[in-house]
């Protein structure tokens, strides 16, 4: 019913009932509507409360709906149409489930104390359309004595032991950068997603498939686990510094917060490096000699390299140390990142127009460019409720009456309600 | 009853932490990875911890993790007679997963023209720190770079210090996920029409994707955002907090407000001035003295305690827990995401088990192979036993 312009998508032909808020879950459904699969997202009536300072500048003389314009909720949920649905009303309930049994897979990540209130169960569903694939995202699994604390990300990156891991030599625990934990469930629950599809297409079998968000975290923080038990050693964080290889650091470069990424770790780099910085006769010097020596003796060496980034403009530096042969990259904010000339020409950002803002959105796709399939991102996302008439009439079959009767029950709803019940 | 990947063949060229993570998670959900390894073995092979910290490439922590669930074979791909056994493998395989730098393949003929033109249905994810293409198409590119450039680094650390990376070689491991996304993209597409493709990721994208709004936010209003220590970036004064990391008795926690209830703060510490009307309208704004206020109360308490009465308030706190804490979590073991795994040289270790769990279709887990460990015995399927030794003979094979 709602098919894409231009040539097929991987992934299209496969419809995915989105039920999922915050960060994990809706990152997890945009990346399969950006390849092609219709994923429908259905909002509470209460859904989508604009915080003032985090809503897009509405272009001069578009209505404004402040809750059209919050940026993080636009940016993880294109790709996507919305539909409003009241799940707690008899009748929106029977909505919800005349949508399972036409549709692929379900995706949530509610606590699983509040999909139990929403009777979002593997039996309930399986009831109504017997191949169906229910995968919950939950931040620690629905078993286990952790299973009913609630946690944003950052809070799961804290109990995996990445937090721990993460910092300054001398400092306290960090969060590993924004929402971490977040994309790296994201992309597994993606993925597993398409897996479970695939067993379906052969087998007939559905199933239910969860993806706690901490078991995939418990991925990346491996070594530190088995260095525990193989030394009995706990270990803790070490900065920007590299287990065995010097150097291997971020150096202060001219100019306001600029940074140099730089690492050598054969001799063939540490000797252009030397080149570079004019400082040829360390190769020579026994602390420097060996990676050994220059390990153990990484303060000082920082201290030389640093020496010489501090007067150099972080982007020559990188290309003269590139050239060199040399591992180097400058640190880039956001701005610079978005005119960087490696993302241009590989385009990650993928630019798609709103009506009522001033800039177009430049959604990020994910890491990988396609050579036949194509993948770019289409659709923007969906204003609140935008496609609430069309699917209940073209896809479930409701009367138009009967569409009227869900607004007038507030089953379904053409604006949010704020927190307080009043239209916002 | 078979796996989710069930009948689909995955032949890996080794390219450091990332491929590795990629073929790891592909065996997991059930497809059969042949692993070709060169002479003198992965890379990761050569990277701790080693038990006693003494280097030794069946025992290297990094490698039993990567490469459970898979099968060795030791295989010289620089010599041709070996190049031309691995295109009788390809004829059968469906996903070739390698981190060679771009170019390096096509010069051994092996590159995705050649391969698409002889192999249409073959699916090849090329895993390198910048990607095909693109002017940093043939940069060096260590984690710690790509890290950088990915625009991840400034996001990570205190404003007032250096950008900060996290631990151990996350981007690989990023990137290592992003191709086991793309390349069950490319099976599901290839599901419909029969066609393979070519799945390019970039390692320096992967670091961009972890970024999570701020470039959108600055596309937009062009505002900058950038670390911000343990706390929450991009946090302006009408903002909630906490949302940050802080110190209590016996360790941190992470301090995050319930969103919806910022009263139950209040509750929690019993400290009235958190409940101000001041106070819930720019929480943000007051992030120092909140700071100050919580660091007081968490001094006399332990994480375990901080947490269990946040949680029973439905304040989502949690614990910041050591690694050897991880490990011994009674959570864990009750859920079975630990699992242990007998190797005949590193003994018995306690390794992460399903990343996600499947209640229909297991999840693989099996120990990591040792160097070579299956080379007769898959290359067997693919020709006689005179031709191994005229392989063996040749040095192709070792």
């Amino acid at each position: 019913m709602t098919s894409a312009p231009g040539p097929r998508k991987p992934l299209a032909g496969i419809r995915i009932v989105d039920f999922t808020n915050a960060v994990a879950g809706p990152t997890a459904t945009s990346l399969l509507g950006d390849y092609g699969a219709e994923v429908i997202k259905i909002e509470a009536p209460d859904g989508r409360q604009p915080n003032p300072p985090g809503t897009a500048p509405l272009r001069p003389g578009a209505a404004d709906e402040p809750y059209n314009r919050v940026m993080h909720f636009n940016d993880l949920n294109r790709s996507k149409l919305s539909l409003v649905l009241d799940l707690a009303k008899p009748a929106g309930r029977q909505r919800f489930l005349e949508l399972v049994q036409v549709s692929d897979a379900v995706i949530e990540n509610f606590s699983p104390r509040v999909a139990g209130n929403l009777r979002i169960d593997y039996p309930d569903l399986r009831r109504v359309r017997p191949d169906i694939i229910l995968l919950s995202m939950p931040a620690f699994g629905k078993s286990g004595p952790y299973r009913d604390r609630i946690s944003y990300g950052p809070g799961i990156d804290a109990m995996s032991g990445i937090s721990h891991l993460t910092g300054y030599e001398d400092g306290p625990p960090m969060k590993p950068g924004n929402f971490f934990c977040d994309q790296n469930a994201a992309l597994l629950a993606a993925s597993s997603c398409l897996a479970a599809l695939r067993h379906r297409n052969r087998s007939g079998e559905g199933q239910y498939v969860e993806c706690a968000m901490i078991d995939g975290e418990l991925q990346v923080v491996a070594e530190a686990l088995l260095d525990y038990q193989m030394n009995g050693r706990v270990q803790t964080r070490t900065g920007n510094r590299h287990p065995s290889i010097a150097p291997h650091g971020v150096y202060r470069c001219a100019g306001e917060d600029a940074w140099l990424a730089i690492t050598a770790g054969t001799e063939a780099e540490f000797n252009a490096l030397c080149q570079v910085i004019n400082r040829p006769e360390l190769t020579a010097d026994p602390r420097f000699a060996t990676n050994a020596a220059r390990h153990e003796h990484q303060d000082e060496l920082d201290a030389v390299i640093a020496g010489w980034t501090v007067s150099q403009v972080k982007l020559s530096a990188q290309h003269t140390l590139q050239a060199a042969g040399v591992p180097a990259g400058a640190a880039l904010n956001v701005a610079e990142l978005l005119a960087n000339e490696q993302v241009k020409a590989r385009g990650q950002f993928e630019e798609v127009e709103y009506a009522d803002l001033v800039q177009p959105y430049p959604h990020t796709r994910a890491a990988f460019k396609l050579r036949v399939h194509t993948s770019r991102i289409e659709r923007r996302a969906p204003r609140f409720s935008e496609h609430t008439r069309q699917i209940l009439a073209e896809l479930l079959g409701a009367s138009v009456s009967e569409v009227e009767q869900l607004y007038e029950h507030g089953v379904t709803r053409a604006a949010p309600l704020d927190a307080h019940g009043l239209r916002v | 009853m078979p796996e989710c990947l069930a009948g689909i063949r995955v032949l890996e060229l080794t390219g450091g932490p990332s491929v590795s993570y990629c073929t790891k998670l592909l065996a997991g959900l059930g497809a059969e990875v042949i692993k070709i390894e060169s002479p003198a073995g992965d890379i990761c092979r050569h990277s701790g911890p080693f038990p006693g910290d003494v280097p030794d490439p069946e025992t290297s922590g990094l490698f039993l993790h990567l490469n459970t669930g898979k099968r060795s074979v030791r295989l010289d791909i620089e010599r041709p007679e070996a190049r031309a056994l691995l295109k009788r493998l390809l004829a059968e395989t469906d996903v070739m997963v390698e981190g060679y730098a771009p170019g390096a393949l096509t010069a051994l003929g092996l590159g995705y023209e050649a391969l698409a033109a002889e192999f249409p249905r073959l699916i090849v994810t090329s895993i390198t720190p910048f990607g095909q293409d693109g002017p940093y198409a043939q940069y060096l590119g260590a984690e710690i770079v790509t890290y950088a450039l990915g625009g991840y680094l400034m996001l990570t650390g205190s404003p007032e210090r250096e950008p900060l990376k996290s631990y151990s070689t996350q981007i690989e491991f990023q990137a290592g996920l992003q191709g086991l996304f793309g390349t069950m993209v490319a099976l599901t597409g290839r599901e419909a029409d029969g066609r393979g493709d070519w799945v390019d990721v970039s390692a320096m994208e992967a670091a961009t994707f972890l970024l999570g709004g701020p470039a959108q936010v600055c596309a937009l209003t062009g505002e900058i955002r950038i670390r911000n220590g343990t706390r929450l970036i991009g946090l302006v004064p009408r903002y909630f907090y906490p949302s940050t990391l802080r110190p209590c008795r016996d360790g941190y926690v992470h301090a995050h407000t319930n969103v919806r209830h910022p009263e139950l703060m209040s509750v929690l510490m019993e400290l009235p001035r958190l409940a101000e009307a001041e106070m819930l309208e720019t929480a943000a704004g007051h992030a120092d003295e909140i700071d100050a206020l919580m660091d007081e109360w968490l001094a006399g308490h332990d994480r375990r305690e901080v947490v269990a009465r946040a949680q029973e308030l439905r304040v989502p706190f949690t614990e910041v827990f050591r690694p050897d804490e991880v490990l011994a979590d009674p959570h864990h073991a009750e859920r079975g995401a630990f699992v242990e795994l007998d190797h005949p040289v590193a003994g018995r270790l306690t390794q992460p088990g399903p990343a996600v769990q499947f209640a229909a279709t297991p999840w693989r887990v099996e120990r990591a192979p040792m160097l070579g460990e299956h080379t007769d015995e898959v290359l067997g399927r693919w020709c006689s036993s005179a031709e191994l030794a005229a392989l063996l003979e040749t040095g192709a094979i070792v």
